[in-house]
């Protein structure tokens, strides 16, 4: 299979500023990322996971230190421009789901397909289309108030791959879930990986990171295995 | 799109959207009802003196008609004087007297029904005070009256009236009789006058004014400015004031600034409150969704887009809530006007509220203006913070 970089990290250092300190939460780090890829990324609380899905996603840049995005500096794009190239390019998925309560699960699916101007028709074949894919083809007009934890990840996870992206990100996507529900995404992650989806997800969960393809270790911001 | 997305995200929380729509509607009527009564008394005091139809008033120096008892002596010579100005077609003399009215023959023991009131006195061929509503107007000897004070009376035309020109009513007795050639409606009587009118040679008779006038109105002749021929009046003569309509106008204006000012603050309250409310829902919303809207910016949704859909409810929430206002200030208005007709001295013709498109659309317009203002600032300063700031902030 002829696999093509998607996201290269190259040394990345990420410092914040909390009042008069300086927090050092990624040091030096370099990961890459490739088609088909299925990544898991553990380490406790803290450790740096979310910030580098952040650097991964380029939601944030790196202080130090290089992030390449299909070939792109992230670092020279505007927040505008690494928007829109999120957009069409990276799927998120967030430990607490982050759907918009007033809006049907198919209405949540169709949000990033209308900000990137899908035609109306179009949208709404393709959310379809990926909430079948995502096994919620019964709940289309269900609000998320009324599906359960792990039906309103799988409707997250749906409107992650509606722009039909190049990598997903997922931070987290169990924390908010039982163990059944649990295992139900980690299946779906693992067929969405069989059809070709590249995935990196960042866990505590170590049965999920398990049935991941590939594994990184982060601990105190640096890659311990 | 994004006004269906607002009228989501409101409909998602009713209680909250009723209570602002309620608290922006108070806001939209008080102010609307504010400015209506900041222009209302002399926008309607201005058309009442349109609908006479004379463009210059003369009255005793100094004042305005109907100011003081005070009357303008020589009118007879003023007349002359004044007609000979290039410009003026005419001058109307009128002159205002208080009168005893009383129904019932002289000769009977005690009279049915009496009355104070006022009298005017003037040509019934050149006048704009009064609209007849029966009857004709009063020849020699005859008087017109008003509706209620025919009620009052229980007179008729052809019925004889005793008028006296005593303001006591404990004498019964008359300085003339006239007879009631019937009933009219008079532009400034106020709601409890009744007033008359007769012929001006008969009040001066009456009152022992002769050749005086409490007042007069001048027709100015077609293609001449009346400040120019007010100009010229006033250079041939000093013993009186003339001014045109738009200088009674204004100085109206300047005796009701106390009402303009106060409908001023009152107004700039009502803008405040409705700016507080909405820029604090407006907050509270930007607040309840930080969560959804670094979702939002991290899955690349446009900060316009975010920004557009939070101004959005704001817009909504003023436009439906500045709707129902602009309804409750027409109904308002009524109901205080109703109780305001008994304001002393002020005739039925100038009303306080004086309902025009342009109130209501300023009254409107400001409130969605403001609302959509104070609802854009939060969500501008929510969707300015760092993608992963607003996750902190959400999820601390």
């Amino acid at each position: 299979m002829n696999r093509t970089r998607i996201v290269v990290v190259n040394r990345a250092t990420r410092d914040y500023r909390r009042g008069q300190t300086v927090v050092r939460a990624l040091r030096g780090i370099s990961v890459t990322v490739e088609t088909g890829d299925f990544l898991a990324v553990t380490g406790p609380s803290g450790s740096g996971k979310t910030t580098l899905l952040h650097l991964l996603a380029g939601v944030d840049v790196a202080t130090a230190g290089e992030v390449r995005f299909l070939g792109r500096d992230l670092a020279e794009m505007t927040v505008e421009a690494r928007a829109a190239l999120r957009l069409r390019e990276v799927g998120l998925v967030f430990q607490r789901f982050h759907l918009l309560p007033m809006l049907t699960a198919l209405e949540n699916v169709e949000l990033p397909l209308a900000a990137a101007r899908v035609p109306r028709g179009e949208r709404r074949d393709r959310a379809t289309a990926v909430l079948e894919r995502v096994g919620l083809a019964d709940r289309l007009r269900h609000r998320p108030a009324e599906l359960s934890g792990g039906q309103c990840q799988r409707v997250a996870i749906a409107r992650a791959l509606a722009n039909r992206p190049a990598l997903v990100l997922a931070d987290e996507p169990t924390g908010e879930l039982d163990r059944a529900a649990s295992r139900r995404v980690l299946e779906l992650f693992r067929d969405l990986n069989a059809t070709g989806t590249t995935l990196v997800v960042a866990t505590h969960d170590l049965e999920f990171a398990a049935g991941a393809r590939r594994r990184i270790e982060v601990v105190d911001g640096r890659i311990a295995r | 799109m994004l006004a269906l997305n607002a009228i989501r995200q409101l409909r998602y929380r009713p209680l909250r959207t009723v209570l602002t729509v309620g608290g922006v509607a108070v806001a939209t009527a008080m102010l609307s009802d504010m400015l209506m009564l900041g222009g209302g008394i002399q926008r309607s005091f201005s058309a009442a003196l349109e609908s006479v139809g004379y463009e210059l008033r003369l009255s005793p120096k100094g004042t305005l008609p109907f100011d003081t008892e005070a009357t303008i002596r020589n009118i007879g010579g003023i007349r002359d004087t004044v007609e000979s100005v290039a410009g003026v077609e005419n001058l109307v003399p009128v002159l205002a007297q208080t009168l005893s009215i009383t129904a019932g023959r002289s000769e009977s023991p005690e009279p049915t029904a009496s009355r104070q009131t006022l009298a005017l006195g003037l040509d019934a061929d050149e006048q704009g005070l009064y609209t007849l509503l029966a009857g004709r107007p009063p020849g020699d000897g005859e008087i017109l009256i008003d509706p209620a004070m025919a009620t009052l009376l229980e007179a008729h035309p052809g019925d004889r009236l005793s008028l006296g020109i005593s303001s006591r009513f404990d004498t019964w007795g008359s300085d003339a009789i006239a007879e009631v050639s019937g009933t009219a409606e008079f532009v400034f009587a106020t709601r409890r006058d009744m007033p008359v009118a007769l012929p001006l040679a008969d009040l001066q008779a009456l009152s022992g004014r002769a050749d005086q006038a409490s007042f007069a109105m001048i027709r100015v002749r077609q293609g001449h400015a009346p400040e120019s021929v007010r100009e010229a009046i006033a250079a041939v003569t000093d013993r009186v004031e003339v001014v045109t309509l738009a200088g009674i106008a204004e100085q109206v204006d300047e005796r009701l600034s106390y009402f303009r000012q106060l409908a001023a603050i009152l107004a700039s309250v009502s803008l405040l409150v409705a700016s507080l409310l909405i820029g604090t829902i407006s907050a509270v919303s930007v607040s309840d969704q930080l969560g959804v809207i670094a979702a939002l910016r991290a899955i690349g949704v446009s900060r316009r887009r975010i920004v557009g859909n939070l101004t959005a409810e704001s817009a909504v929430l003023c436009g439906v809530g500045g709707g129902f206002g602009i309804t409750l200030s027409i109904v308002v208005a009524h109901y205080l006007e109703s109780i305001l007709a008994d304001f002393p001295g002020l005739p039925t013709t100038v009303r306080f509220f004086v309902l025009s498109p342009g109130s209501l659309a300023t009254a409107y317009g400001l409130v969605v203006a403001v609302g959509v203002a104070a609802g854009l600032l939060p969500a501008l300063r929510a969707t300015r913070l760092e993608v992963t700031a607003l996750f902190h902030r959400a999820e601390p």
